[in-house]
């Protein structure tokens, strides 16, 4: 098997002194191409395990390896690996000050110096993506929260990141604007893009995932196939899970 | 004698003769050089604070973890910028101006120049917490979308932080500036002769108390509601701007 994209070795992240052990040794590859889904009950460490890939969270411990290199070392440059790997948040952070296409263009601007005009054809082609072309000149403030997180999807893509990822993307929408972001996400994983999600939308998982893993206590308790994931299930605390939300 | 004739004699005997009209335009002169020249200083002096403050508090984990010297050098200025918020908020402002003018700046005989640094300087402080205040107030998640597409602390402040914090920052850093000209009103402590201290000086002439600190007061007034009447006008059209 060729290189792992991420490598994540004994990744740990203490809070208060080691009295919270957000991270508890987290080991796992990430290969390109791979979707990989992250489920867990509230408070296990999603999030924290998928912010300390970007370094959004400083980790106590461990290397991760992105493309090679490590980048917790003392002096690699986060900002140019940040480039590469987009983020999507639960609560979409859109720039408020910005235009949809502004948010977009933001980012490939100011740090790729792209032209403006280059930089906003292929904001076009990514809003065309989106099914938003028409929200160009609007502003966040009058967009329905379907249509933000799309839009900061597009955001992130503006970037061509070589991997996408997402922290509950569609937890702060009202249910009838889940599906129209999960369309797209999908559409992304078929085009091939590398992924790391945490979401509760086990049809997602099932459907789009290339491996499940299972996060309790900060410690990765199980990783498996979708398949194998949700109908053999090994971890006791997994099998207590999955009862609980797939009702 | 009638009031209007009483109110006539007052008002010559406390503005027209010996020109005592023209002490009252000095000293709204000196009071409005005061409050502009310390405005300026506090703006500039409480970025850097501000700044010294912000950049300790959301980027001084990662410049720590790099190592070297910068991070010393924040951390060092961080805890002189709080000592000096500490002190310059816990003191009266006119104990300020005293210890400038008596002390400090003991070789100036300046007073409206001691006044211009001891007001810059306490204004500062204000100045400083209301760009901080700014910059808190924007949500986090903001920040953190910006560090995520790769902008660096100072990108993402200039590009993503303060164009929406201004919005907070300006009505505050406004109403400093009609709270220092109130402020400025101290001056005659340190010999300056600003609008309240020719008020008072003519009072001292005259023996005549009424007209002009009344005039004093009615300046002051007319100064602070033109400048919240514009105020407002800014605050109308910042909400306006604000999608
Ligand atoms: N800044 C923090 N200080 C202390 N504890 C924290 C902090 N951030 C997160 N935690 C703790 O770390 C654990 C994991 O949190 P998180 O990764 O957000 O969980 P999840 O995303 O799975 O719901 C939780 O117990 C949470 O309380
Ligand atoms: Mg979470």
């Amino acid at each position: 098997m060729e290189e792992a994209l991420i490598k994540v070795r004994n990744l740990k992240k203490h809070y208060n002194g080691g009295k919270v052990k957000a991270l508890d040794g987290i080991d796992i590859d990430i290969h390109q191409g791979e979707v990989v889904v992250v489920v867990g009950p509230s408070g296990s460490g999603k999030s924290t395990f998928l912010r300390s890939l970007n370094l959004l969270e400083q980790p106590t411990e461990g290397e991760i390896i992105f493309d090679g290199e490590d980048i917790n070392a003392k002096d690699a440059d986060i900002n140019k690996h940040r480039q590469k790997m987009g983020m999507v948040f639960q609560h979409f952070n859109l720039f408020p000050h910005k235009t949809v296409l502004g948010n977009i263009t933001l980012a490939p601007i100011q740090l790729k110096k792209i032209p403006k005009p280059e930089a906003e054809a292929q904001a076009m082609k990514l809003l065309n993506m989106v099914h938003l072309e028409d929200k160009a000149t609007n502003y966040p403030s009058q967009l329905s929260g379907g249509q933000k997180q799309r839009i900061a999807i597009a955001r992130a893509l503006a970037m061509e990141p070589t991997v996408m990822l997402f922290d509950e993307p569609t937890s702060a929408l009202d249910p009838e604007m889940v599906g129209e972001v999960l369309d797209i996400m999908k559409d992304l994983a078929k085009s091939g893009m590398t992924m790391v999600v945490v979401t509760h939308e086990m049809g997602f998982a099932k459907e789009v995932g290339t491996r499940v893993i299972f996060i309790d206590h900060g410690q990765i308790k199980e990783e498996n196939t979708p398949k194998e994931f949700f109908n053999n299930p090994k971890d006791p605390r997994l099998q207590d899970f999955l009862s609980k939300v797939l009702i | 004698m009638n009031w209007f004739d009483k109110f006539c004699n007052d008002f010559t005997l406390n503005f027209i003769e010996g020109d005592r009209w023209k002490w009252i335009l000095e000293g709204l002169g000196n009071t409005i050089i005061i409050t502009i020249f310390a405005l300026i200083i506090g703006v500039l002096l409480g970025i850097i604070i501000a700044a010294v403050r912000s950049t300790y508090d959301k980027n001084g984990a990662d410049m720590k973890k790099r190592g070297g010297p910068a991070y010393v050098f924040l951390k060092i200025g961080n805890t002189l910028c709080n000592l000096y918020l500490t002190v310059v908020r816990g003191t009266p402002s006119v104990v300020q101006l005293l210890i400038m003018y008596f002390i400090i700046l003991v070789n100036v005989t300046n007073g409206v120049f001691v006044a211009i640094i001891a007001f810059g300087l306490n204004s500062a402080a204000y100045v400083a917490e209301i760009f901080r205040g700014g910059i808190m107030s924007i949500d986090e998640g903001q920040f953190e979308a910006g560090r995520s597409l790769g902008f660096n602390y100072l990108q993402t402040m200039f590009h993503i932080i303060l164009p929406q914090a201004i919005k907070v920052i300006l009505p505050s850093l406004f109403n400093e500036f009609i709270t220092l000209i109130k402020e400025t009103a101290v001056a005659g402590y340190v010999g300056v002769m600003d609008l309240t201290k020719a008020g008072d000086k003519i009072r001292g002439r005259t023996f005549s108390a009424f007209m002009p600190l009344i005039a004093v007061a009615l300046i002051y007034l007319g100064i602070v509601v033109l400048l919240t009447q514009l105020l407002k006008q800014l605050e109308k059209r910042l909400r306006k701007s604000e999608r």
